[in-house]
């Protein structure tokens, strides 16, 4: 694929809803300051649970952004999604209006808790007041594909559409599965994730994760690669990506962002942390392959950051097995300690991170860790001004699923 | 107001609730014999209608209801159900 001049899979359009910012230029600014968005959790019902800090999207109002007869069909993980996809299509420039080739515009998402909130209101109508009292609608916004099919059919797009149901990794699946529609001839895919997993019956649902962190205390609650790791907080929202022929964005004139350069995946059980070691470096190895990559080519890893010991020690070994003694040497990020593990679109988050860090040649820091324990040059505190050209995206699902993705920067380099 | 008929206007204001779908009541009235997708409803939006009207008058309504095609022939079949019903 490396070799491949035409059909590659370029980045031309970002939307992010996130909970340190709803728009991409937010979402970079507060990831490039370190800003830690973490803090007790305030949604209602929430109060008397142990899992008390979370990253939520603070102010989010769905009804200033999706139509009335989309909102009563759909979950707060569809608003995000159909919010992050308007935002990455006006950033495309494709934005307003139907398509002008319908076919060629397609969907792909990544989901992993569907539309608990949703599911849990109808859930007590009918044990509240009957079968007769629960919606019709019911039937389709907690489903995981519900992020797809509303995005579609809001946009009018009829290309081929997706859902990939990969757990937490899912997240980099989908963009892969973007980059191969896109290869094998669709013009434009919609691609990424959204999550609202911070409802009572979502919240219940994680509740039985070792992994997660009980901590009280916003700063000390998510502190991967330490040795005070606790486990992860959860976070809501998500990230959309507009992902289309390299030659079409250029025919169109609108700027390259990134380029998907490689994805491989792996599998290797829910809770075995160690064993991710090896699913890791093989899914890193898979995308460096794909991508005509040398492990020195990497110049900057957003890692996992699972913030579970026998994990962060994993995924820290796995960096050095598959990239060798450049492992110990390439800078190392985890933005997401500043506003907690999206399930699948905290890798789709990343992504957005890896190619703002390469856009402004700065690797942002990994918020509230010090005192990293492992051998990783980790980037803590501030922003390192570096020159980025290629970026490699980490994730694992609490399941068992690993991903690695290589980004590379866009415009001159691109070509 | 107790009331065995259903009035457009009554069934736009549950096609908002239900739906989501924000149409005047007149318009209603005038396209009664257009198909309700061209209103932006879907066979769900339907669905939601009748358990709607099923609970507020506390009956069932003819399996035929969540297929009507049109406002008019909905209107028609709901009214004359409650009306044999009263």
């Amino acid at each position: 694929m490396s070799t491949q001049r035409s059909g590659r899979a370029a980045i031309t359009g970002i939307g992010v809803v996130a909970p340190n910012g709803q728009r991409t230029d937010a979402y970079w600014k507060s990831v490039r300051e370190g800003l830690s968005v973490l803090d007790r959790i305030t949604r209602e019902g929430c109060g008397h649970m142990p899992l008390q800090v979370a990253g939520e999207v603070q102010g989010f109002d769905p009804s200033a952004l999706i139509e009335d007869r989309f909102l009563v069909q759909t979950d707060r993980f569809s608003h995000f999604a159909m919010a992050a996809a308007a935002l990455a299509l006006d950033d495309a420039g494709l934005g307003g209006g139907a398509p002008a080739e319908p076919f060629s515009v397609g969907v792909v998402t990544a989901a992993g808790s569907g539309g608990g909130e949703f599911g849990q209101r109808e859930l007590q109508k009918l044990w509240g007041q009957g079968s007769k009292f629960v919606g019709p609608y019911q039937s389709i916004a907690w489903f995981y594909a519900a992020s797809t099919g509303q995005i579609s059919i809001r946009g009018g797009f009829k290309g081929p559409c997706g859902v990939v149901a990969s757990d937490e990794a899912g997240g980099l699946d989908s963009l892969a599965h973007a980059a191969r529609a896109v290869r094998r001839g669709t013009g434009t895919m919609l691609a990424g994730a959204a999550e609202a997993p911070l409802a009572p019956y979502s919240m219940v649902c994680q509740l039985g994760y070792p992994e997660l962190s009980t901590v009280a205390e916003p700063d000390r609650a998510y502190r991967p690669f330490t040795s005070s790791a606790c486990g992860f907080v959860p976070a809501e929202g998500g990230a959309l990506l507009v992902v289309e022929d390299e030659r079409k964005a250029v025919e169109r004139g609108v700027p390259v962002r990134a380029t998907l350069a490689g994805h491989a995946a792996t599998f290797t059980s829910a809770a075995r942390w160690a064993d991710s070691r090896e699913g890791l470096a093989r899914a890193i190895r898979g995308a460096l392959d794909e991508a005509g990559c040398a492990p020195e080519d990497i110049d900057v890893v957003f890692a996992d950051a699972m913030g579970v010991p026998e994990a962060d020690r994993a995924e820290a070994q796995a960096i050095g097995d598959a990239l060798g003694g450049h492992g110990r040497r390439v800078p190392v990020t985890a933005p997401k300690t500043g506003i907690g593990r999206a399930y699948c679109a905290a890798p789709v988050l990343d992504t957005v991170a890896a190619v703002l860090a390469m856009e402004h040649g700065q690797v942002p820091p990994t918020p509230n860790v010090f005192d990293v324990c492992h051998d990783l040059d980790l980037v803590t505190e501030r922003a390192r001004p570096a020159e980025l050209r290629t970026a490699l995206v980490l994730s694992r699902g609490l399941m068992g699923s690993n991903a690695a993705l290589v980004v590379r920067r866009g415009g001159e380099s691109a070509r | 107001m107790i009331t065995t008929e259903v009035t457009f206007d009554e069934l736009a204001a549950l096609m908002k609730k239900a739906a989501g779908i924000t149409v005047d009541p007149q318009e209603l009235r005038q396209s009664a014999e257009s198909p309700f997708d061209s209103f932006g409803l879907d066979s769900l939006g339907l669905l939601g209608i009748v358990g709607e009207l099923e609970n507020r008058y506390g009956r069932s309504l003819p399996p035929d209801s969540e297929r009507c095609k049109t406002p008019q022939e909905f209107l028609d079949l709901v009214n004359s159900t409650l009306k044999a019903g009263a």
